[in-house]
């Protein structure tokens, strides 16, 4: 009689261990080759294998031409692995689904609909009724702070205001995995930071999974809780970093703590060390 | 006031200078502007031109329709699919140099000299440019748009329905249009070839007859159409494609 409690404790311990470490992305084994122009094979990604976890904010971060997009593409389905698999929560990946939001440096909006139109379009295609679903892209569309721009189509926004249309049209059909690709990198600094920071903060109440491509060590340090660093051609794990720094993050706080910065060094002078600034970007 | 004055004065100054040029040569096979505008009431007030007319135009709609119809989906469908494209590009690219026109003889073997025979015709003619605009439009669609709709959950046919369709809208209906005015040339021509009924049938049986000033007649009144109806199709393109990028400011229609 005096066992069962003690069981059922041990249980509960088994779980706590077990929920912060579930593997919500695991890729394993993954290359990619390409055809070139000339007609050649060129290998983009060589032998990737990483697990990104239930809630994590994994960043990958790269020169340009590493193939960091391409396994970003690998994982939304939208391009197949040459050799290798991806998996999501232990099912193989075989193709795009609402399950896996992508977030494009193109932002990809939907040009002939508007703003709330766009954020709309996910949940009517998931079957929710129209009233409901404009009812909560209106509350998103506020989140992402674009209250009073429901009617405008994308052409009349800026680049900073597409990609908050893009962010909330993406969190409207709830994908368990965001998966963003260079986001910001088409932006200008200014509007840049305000987007990171408005991203963290939205990203802090439900803390999905993010897998975020970038090939700014600033970007990286100051949202991740893991960096994934990679060599360029062919594209390979160089090393992983925990970013072992408390949340929530302010931007202010962050930059003058010498944890960041060290961070921020440590990556920049790895990658300087690596030869990889002497390549052409 | 001036910019929506400009083209009525461009057609104003068209028709002074025919009058001059007219008088200037004083030959019997080119009335004067005046004359040729005097013929026009008579010709509309006369209930057999006018079924002439009608004859024309639903000829003309029926090839444009059926051509835009099947024009569309085949030019997208050419857009997104390799193999769909290059099976067709030669075909299309063997029809394009004919004139339709010298198709017609041949169309008449076969169909004779009615309503199908010319209304294909004018299908032909529409459907290059519709098909041509419609695979640019559709080759030219973000990879990323259409990734994001299969993140919604949209089939590979939803795509090209609901993504590539309106994406390629604009290029589409720059197609439309190009078609819209081939359609009235074709039209003619077909009218001339096969002479049973129609506005070109009006023309050059006038143009047989030595009746010039109903000839130039019929010039101005098919002129008025093609600028009526491209301004109309303007008006509803504009209405359709508002959210697009604007392109140029200068207007290319009286619309």
């Amino acid at each position: 009689m005096t066992v069962l409690p003690s069981r059922s404790e041990a249980r509960v311990e088994l779980l706590a261990a077990q929920k912060p470490a579930a593997a919500m992305i695991e890729i394993d084994h993954v290359s990619q080759v390409f055809q070139t122009s000339a007609r050649q094979d060129h290998l983009a990604l060589s032998d990737i294998s990483l697990t990104i976890e239930d809630g994590a904010f994994v960043s990958i971060l790269g020169p340009s031409g590493c193939g960091k997009s391409t396994l970003l593409y690998i994982v939304g389905g939208f391009v197949p692995p040459t050799r290798g698999a991806a998996k999501m929560k232990g099912r193989a990946i075989r193709g795009p689904g609402p399950d896996r939001g992508p977030v494009f440096q193109e932002f990809a909006l939907f040009p002939w609909k508007s703003v709330l139109g766009n954020v709309m379009y996910g949940p009517r295609q998931q079957g929710v009724r129209h009233a409901e679903a404009e009812a909560q892209s209106r509350a998103l569309i506020e989140m992402v702070g674009l209250k009073g721009f429901e009617d405008f189509y994308p052409k009349e926004l800026s680049g900073g205001m597409k990609q908050r249309v893009a962010l909330a049209r993406t969190l409207a059909y709830h994908p368990e995995v965001l998966l963003m690709d260079e986001p910001f990198g088409a932006l200008d600094a200014h509007t840049r930071t305000r987007l990171q920071n408005d991203l963290l903060s939205i990203w802090e109440r439900d803390r999905k999974t993010v897998l975020f491509v970038t090939h700014s060590v600033e970007e990286a340090v100051f949202l991740s809780d893991k960096v994934v660093m990679m060599t360029r051609s062919p594209g390979r794990i160089r090393q992983i970093v925990d970013i072992d720094l408390p949340r929530p993050r302010r931007r202010t706080e962050l930059l003058l703590d010498p944890r960041y910065q060290k961070y921020v060094v440590d990556i920049d002078r790895m990658f300087d060390d690596s030869g990889e600034n002497e390549l052409p970007p | 006031m001036m910019r929506r004055a400009a083209p009525f004065l461009a057609c104003f100054g068209l028709l002074v200078v025919w009058q001059v040029a007219s008088l200037a040569l004083k030959n019997d096979s080119v009335p004067t502007a005046w004359e040729a505008i005097r013929a026009i009431p008579a010709i509309l007030g006369d209930k057999d031109s006018l079924v002439n007319f009608g004859a024309s135009l639903r000829r003309m709609a029926t090839g444009f329709g059926v051509a835009v119809a099947v024009s569309i989906p085949l030019g997208l469908l050419m857009g997104r699919s390799r193999a769909v494209a290059s099976f067709f590009n030669p075909l299309l690219m063997v029809i394009y140099p004919v004139p339709k026109a010298a198709l017609m003889p041949i169309i008449m073997l076969w169909l004779g000299i009615g309503d199908l025979a010319k209304t294909l015709v004018i299908f032909l003619g529409v459907s290059l440019p519709v098909i041509y605009h419609s695979f640019e439009g559709a080759k030219a669609v973000e990879e990323k748009m259409l990734w994001s709709g299969a993140a919604m959950g949209l089939s590979a046919t939803q795509r090209l329905v609901r993504i590539v369709l309106p994406a390629a809208l604009p290029e589409i209906l720059t197609g439309c249009r190009t078609g819209l005015v081939l359609a009235l040339i074709t039209m003619i021509t077909s009218e001339m070839i096969a002479r049973q009924s129609g506005a070109g049938n009006i023309l050059f049986n006038a143009l047989d007859m030595g009746q010039y000033d109903t000839v130039f007649a019929m010039i101005i009144i098919v002129g008025a159409m093609g600028i009526g109806l491209d301004a109309l199709f303007e008006r509803m393109r504009t209405r359709l494609v508002r959210w697009s990028e604007p392109q140029f400011d200068i207007p290319l229609s009286f619309s």
